[in-house]
């Protein structure tokens, strides 16, 4: 059915709110790739059965990703008239338990996570219901405590393969609107009254991108969503388009209008299979409803949208390495002027935003730019969406205002390290940011904060690194990325990170020199200053910023061939304390090298000329034993067997 | 003269289903990537040959000196055949801090991989002799809350430790097993 007028969109409205509030009973499973990982989809598959079992009148619904990943998988159980509830960590076997409850129209209080009694999706608000005084709101626990969530308005809640639940909340009405009032002038006023940065990391004001692509001549004009989210650390960009496409495709629609282009590209990883696959059921959703493609809403207005899968170069997430790319070459970035803008896609103009960017779209037309910048921060309005993983224990997309201190996210939001190690440092923007140590985190998290302290923004990532974390080991790590995703135009970018992985992998083998340490910090600025592209121009960042902020580190390995997080393999060696080895042969199978002896109730032996320091042993002596220890440098440690991450747990009881 | 040179290599009913994409997406943006990756995703090795460049390279009429530069540009292009089995390592860096590089060190050695010649790189793609595994790595699977993860035969294993990534190989290794 093709919606024309406002008239037949608030029809489609209430048909999709009765599946959205529906009254009977409703369980959404959360089936986003993380929580698919760790089981979600069999929990489902059980609700299903159950239903079908008991004959059960239940609604039962996929839904995406409510963010707090370490708890998944995540359910929510609406019952009509009463507040909707979340379960954590809910595995196949409580289905039945949860489903029957359901049908009494109740749920077990003390199991539960966090309840919303009413919800705001900024394009329309939906009111569950009011009770369950044992359970607490969704913002009252720790980790939604002090999130707002703009960009994931719609996540985990509504069906992301069911174009009506997304109408039923308001969706496509900002378009309509647009459309209808048929004056994209205004849309770039109210974004720049919205002053919104591009979310992709350069941090550029939306409003004057549109604006010049808007002003650039010619009758064929591109626009394209950069889903090619590379940085390693970062999942962002797939959750959103997993839990919400069709944000994504109304913020397109709604930018090629206002720019006046008629065909659009989604540029996304080809890693991200279940964003493909929801994002072409939404597109064809979007068509037959005659939201995309020829002649919207009536309008006159035809935009088409078309999926590329990239085929992994991290540098094609640079705006004219993509251009590249999209014109079947490979991802080699180019010099600007000319910028896209003018001369872009086939020399067509073109405007390439990055995914969340599109996501602020139509809340900024539904809302007003006015309504935007009162959150955030003056110079950086609005909230941004960070990925709070590593030696974190609430790992989960986390959405804040910008300007939120670092300190919020890792202890406020995150809990710390979950366990007895120290946070030591915060590693934001991928290979392209860098390290802020623990002492620096009540710097507020904006475009120029983060600058300043020599790392960026970027795309969102935050990895927590603890005492565990060698920040030498972590400068090569990056060095490493980035010198293997180097397209190799620019001398500076692919014989200058050369060079620093020779010289970090010499300081992490023990070889290191004063004066390699000395290269680095000479390298750096050279390859910043003098390579094409965000990728050169960044890449000595990571190295850099632990220089600055962890130079014992690195004197250590240089001075005392001393490796304290114990990670540097070649300044590490593994031994077994005869004392305390009860000849259990757990250590002696899973050493892929052979290279322990000794039978079982014998003392076990390490040869060190066999040994591949890779730490396996580490990993399986029982930490009643105890027996292997490492060395490095003249200190010892002894192992703390290297536990599954611990999940968080539940919220204590409320007496 | 390349078609010709192609032709007897490629065998019929892969050249069908090649004209079949280039019709399908050759002119589109992004054309000559979706060709490629759909033609290697149907390969039974999950690569592609230099026939097949060739041939692609023919119909597109896409330079093959160009055709071979995108190839071997993107690292989701393997021009060698893929092991029966594949491991994939993800080196993102929420699975580095969490010890992936022991993974990776862990399955090449289990796999008898640690002699060959990597490039002492960290990006690596590598095939035991008898084309029975893969040891791979990817950037970043976007997995992170479940770092480290490792992926076999496309299903992915998150919060994994030596163990548990050598029990995963050993129930899908085939070799040397009685039947």
């Amino acid at each position: 059915m093709k919606i024309r007028d406002l008239e037949a969109l608030g029809e489609v409205r209430r048909q999709g709110l009765a599946k959205y509030k529906p009254a009977r009973p409703r369980i959404a499973v959360g089936l986003g790739t993380c929580g698919i990982g760790l089981g979600a989809e069999e929990v489902y598959q059980t609700f299903v059965s159950a239903v079908e079992a008991l004959g059960a009148d239940v609604q039962i619904v996929r839904t995406g990703c409510f963010g707090f990943c370490a708890e998944e998988p995540l359910v929510n159980i609406a019952i009509p008239g009463k507040p909707l509830v979340i379960f954590s960590q809910v595995k196949p076997e409580e289905a039945e338990h949860i489903l029957t409850d359901a049908l009494a129209g109740t749920v077990d209080q003390a199991r539960a996570l966090c309840k919303i009694q009413s919800w705001d999706h900024l394009t329309g608000v939906v009111n569950f219901g009011e009770g369950f005084p044992g359970i607490p709101e969704w913002d009252e626990i720790d980790f939604y405590k002090g999130q707002k969530k703009i960009v994931l308005r719609n996540f985990g809640l509504i069906d992301p393969e069911d174009i009506e639940e997304y109408i039923a909340v308001g969706g496509y009405e900002a378009l309509l609107k647009t459309l209808r009032n048929a004056e994209p002038e205004r849309i770039v006023e109210e974004l720049k009254k919205a002053r919104l940065r591009g979310r992709g990391g350069a941090g550029f004001l939306v409003a004057t991108k549109w604006e010049s692509m808007r002003n650039a001549p010619g009758d064929r004009k591109y626009v394209i969503c950069n889903a090619d989210e590379g940085d390693p650390g970062a999942y962002m960009n797939r959750n959103q388009i997993e839990s919400d496409p069709h944000s994504l495709i109304e913020g397109m629609v709604i930018g090629a209008y206002t720019m006046g282009a008629s065909e659009g590209i989604v540029y996304v990883r080809a890693e991200y299979p279940l964003a493909v696959l929801r994002l072409k059921n939404a597109v064809a959703q979007a068509e037959a409803y005659g939201l995309l493609g020829e002649d919207i809403l009536g309008s006159g207005f035809s935009f088409h949208l078309s999926l590329v899968e990239g085929a992994g170069a991290f540098v094609c997430g640079e705006e004219t390495a993509m251009i590249a790319s999209l014109e079947g070459r490979a991802g080699r970035p180019r010099t600007r002027p000319p910028y896209p803008s003018e001369k872009g896609l086939w020399g067509h103009p073109t405007s390439i935003n990055n995914v969340e960017t599109w996501y602020n779209v139509p809340v900024i037309v539904s809302k007003g730019g006015r309504w935007f910048a009162e959150t955030g921060t003056e110079r950086s309005p609005g909230t941004k969406v960070f990925s709070l993983v590593g030696k974190i224990k609430n790992t989960g997309l986390v959405e804040v205002p910008l300007g939120t201190p670092l300190r919020t996210f890792v202890y406020d939001i995150g809990g710390g390290t979950g366990d007895e190690k120290a946070v030591k440092a915060l590693q934001t923007g991928g290979p392209s940011g860098g390290c802020v140590p623990e002492e620096m985190f009540d710097t507020p998290v904006d475009y120029e904060a983060l600058a300043q302290l020599g790392s960026i923004m970027g795309s969102g990532g935050m990895v927590v690194m603890d005492e565990d974390n060698c920040m030498v080991d972590v400068a090569r790590y990056f060095v490493e990325f980035t010198h293997s995703e180097s397209c190799g135009k620019c001398v500076a970018c692919r014989v200058g990170l050369d060079h620093c992985l020779r010289i970090l992998n010499k300081i992490s083998e023990g070889q290191g020199t004063e004066a390699d340490r000395d290269a680095l910090e000479h390298l750096g600025p050279m390859i910043r200053d003098t390579s094409l592209c965000g990728l050169g121009q960044s890449a000595p960042n990571p190295v850099l910023t632990t220089l600055r902020y962890f130079r014992h580190e690195f004197d250590e390995h240089i001075e005392k061939k001393r490796c304290s997080a114990f990670v540097c393999p070649e300044l590490v060696c593994y031994y077994i304390d005869a004392e305390r080895c009860k000849g259990c042969m757990a250590c002696a199978k899973v050493c892929p090298s052979k290279a322990i002896s000794g039978s079982r109730r014998e003392v076990h032996n390490i040869d060190q000329e066999r040994c591949s320091r890779c730490g396996s042993c580490c990993s399986v002596c029982s930490p009643a034993i105890a027996a292997v220890y490492r060395e490095s440098g003249g200190i010892t440690r002894r192992i703390e067997p290297r536990k599954k991450a611990k999940r968080a747990g539940h919220r204590e009881k409320t007496p | 003269m390349l078609d010709t040179l192609a032709r007897p290599q490629t065998e019929l009913e892969d050249q069908s289903f090649i004209d079949g994409v280039i019709t399908e997406f050759g002119s589109k943006p992004g054309g000559l990537l979706s060709i490629l990756e759909r033609i290697q995703e149907r390969n039974r090795h999950k690569y592609l040959s230099p026939e097949v460049l060739k041939f692609v390279s023919s119909r597109t009429g896409v330079p093959l000196s160009r055709v071979y530069s995108v190839a071997t540009f993107y690292s989701f292009f393997n021009l060698e055949p893929q092991g029966k089995h594949t491991v994939c390592i993800c080196r993102g860096t929420a699975c580095h801090a969490r010890g992936s590089r022991d993974l990776l060190n862990n399955a090449k050695l289990m796999l008898g991989l640690h002699n060959q010649e990597d490039g002492g790189a960290d990006k690596l793609s590598l095939t035991t002799p008898d084309k029975e595994f893969t040891v791979r790595t990817v950037a970043c699977f976007g997995q992170c809350a479940l770092a480290p993860v490792v992926e076999v035969d496309r299903k992915i294993y998150g919060r994994v430790n030596e163990r548990e990534m050598r029990k995963v190989i050993d129930r899908v290794d085939s070799r040397g097993k009685v039947p």
